[in-house]
């Protein structure tokens, strides 16, 4: 379920044409402000998650206000960089507690119910997931969201019509930022545990195969079954772990060839909700990236 | 009283002078065109006066106000708007959520209730959408309003693009070759909408490549060459000029 959130988020922000390649650093970022609120400064684990998203935007608005106007390139080599830079300081910082992971944390508890089953976890998951879509749909079918599709669309001709492109891009990103912020802190619930390495490029880059195997078109539905599956299929598959990435890349591999729809392309294949579509053209660097070649 | 002025606008690229030194105002509730052999500059003046070019010299008045170096999408809510050369349209929207879209500075609840869906917002909603049918059947496009842009044939994409800018209530539109391309039905309907356009109160300032349009609509036309300007007068004016012919000589025109 922390996976679906990630891919929303990465979907969220492919709407206005930016792909990010630093989800998970936001997401690291809200596991540990949870951590380290709750650890160093006492507080209750409810308190501690709008403070991460907070957080998460905060920091986000300073580090974006140099990307977001020089357009998606830039935004997307330095997300990279901003993710490294981010994992970095978690790992050397001695306050953060370094490398090898930190601060081990109490299961959170409202009243006498204490979220340490895997039962109780699944429901506090489901609330968070809940959440997250609820806002998200409610923004996607705003004026909001329609002037964000714009962008995606054409960012010359949404400027045109007086879309402000950089102020739409940069609440977006925000706004997906604060949601990795909450992923994280729903992370730290079952986790307990923060490393530096979990927070990696590497994650980032699994977030995106969500989304491409659910469908990068949907941006509600697709990445949830693309994480659904991505969670579920290497875990059957486990007969030698060893082999779990390799058999991932060969699945986003045929995946990228047969159902560029992805998973969900394949169900729904003629009627593409209008409202969630993803032009490649306007990608071309994911393209490239993805291995899509030219179309 | 000129809505829009040019005033000694240069725009260079390393040596490369695109536009240098142009002169010309638009007068208030005119079809103004703008003329000039292929890479004559025309659309990079179209691309200074919205924005998306920033001039090195000179100065873009409109309203009395010095437009020269703000945002596109300021000037867009200044009141200029514009359909552009290449179809630029959000192809994967529908003929009316294009349109739709162009509503983006009208009717704004606010964020927060357009976040919540209340019922303001929804109103909000409920009247652009009945002001787009507005256009959308002014410009011969109502039989295919829930048609995606992308499929359209080209003529309709041009009207489309065309509806999208008259979304912004604009007081000046700029036309980047609204009838290219079009078959002469198509083309003779765009003129006839063009008149009925500027019939409402919305100046016009036009680049087009087929003379017989641009003779037939303008009230004044501005010649450039190599990015200057050499003549400005009306239609008739034009036509006798010897260096606008001199510049054309050699090229492909529809002038007949």
């Amino acid at each position: 379920m922390t996976y679906g959130m990630l891919g929303l988020s990465f979907a969220f922000t492919i709407r206005v044409g930016l792909p990010r390649f630093d989800s998970a650093a936001w997401w690291g970022v809200g596991a540990y402000t949870t951590a380290i609120l709750m650890t160093k400064a006492d507080m209750s684990f409810w308190l501690t998650i709008p403070i991460a998203g907070l957080v998460a935007m905060a920091v986000g608005f300073i580090v974006y206000r140099i990307a977001i106007p020089r357009g998606m390139m830039v935004f997307l080599m330095f997300g990279m960089v901003i993710a490294l830079a981010i994992q970095q300081l978690f790992g050397s910082v001695e306050f953060f507690g370094g490398w090898g992971g930190t601060d081990v944390i109490a299961p959170p508890a409202i009243g006498g119910l204490v979220f340490d089953g895997k039962r109780e976890l699944y429901y506090l998951g489901l609330g968070f997931l809940g959440f997250n879509l609820l806002c998200y749909w409610a923004l996607m079918h705003s004026r909001i969201g329609r002037s964000w599709n714009a962008i995606g669309q054409s960012v010359k001709l949404a400027s045109s019509v007086g879309i402000n492109v950089v102020r739409y891009r940069m609440a977006n990103v925000l706004i997906s930022n604060f949601f990795l912020a909450l992923a994280g802190s729903f992370y730290m619930a079952f986790s307990l545990v923060a490393v530096p390495a979990t927070f990696g490029l590497h994650k980032s880059l699994n977030v995106i195969m969500y989304v491409v195997i659910g469908g990068i078109g949907y941006s509600l539905a697709g990445p949830l079954i693309g994480a659904l599956i991505l969670a579920f299929v290497p875990e059957y598959l486990r007969v030698a772990s060893e082999y779990e990435s390799i058999i991932t890349a060969v699945v986003i591999i045929l995946v990228v060839i047969f159902l560029p729809g992805g998973v969900l392309g394949l169900v729904n294949r003629k009627a593409v909700p209008r409202l969630v579509k993803v032009d490649w053209s306007r990608l071309p660097g994911l393209r490239k990236l993805l291995g899509r070649g030219k179309t | 009283m000129n809505l829009l002025t040019l005033e000694k606008v240069g725009k260079t690229y390393g040596k490369l002078e695109a536009v240098s030194d142009l002169d010309f105002g638009v007068a208030q509730g005119a079809i103004h065109s703008l003329i000039g052999p292929n890479g004559a500059g025309k659309t990079t003046v179209f691309n200074l006066i919205t924005g998306m070019l920033r001039p090195t010299s000179g100065q873009i008045v409109f309203k009395g106000e010095d437009i020269s170096r703000m945002e596109p999408h300021k000037i867009a809510q200044k009141g200029i708007a514009r359909s552009f050369q290449q179809t630029f349209l959000f192809m994967e929207y529908s003929v009316l959520d294009n349109v739709l879209t162009g509503f983006h500075m009208r009717h704004r609840a606010g964020v927060l209730k357009e976040f919540l869906h209340t019922r303001g917002a929804r109103e909000a909603d409920k009247k652009a959408t009945e002001q787009a049918l507005e256009i959308v059947d002014f410009m011969g496009l109502g039989a295919l309003k829930d048609e995606l842009a992308g499929n359209l044939p080209h003529g309709h994409q041009r009207a489309l693009g065309v509806s999208i800018a008259l979304a912004c209530d604009p007081v000046l539109l700029l036309m980047d070759e609204p009838v290219t391309g079009m078959n002469p039905t198509e083309a003779n309907e765009m003129v006839e909408r063009i008149r009925k356009i500027r019939d409402r109160g919305i100046t016009i300032l036009l680049v087009e490549h087929s003379m017989r349009v641009v003779m037939d609509i303008s009230d004044m036309i501005t010649v450039i060459s190599y990015g200057k300007k050499i003549a400005e007068g009306l239609p008739a004016e034009i036509k006798q000029n010897r260096q606008v012919i001199e510049a054309y000589m050699g090229e492909d025109t529809d002038a007949a």
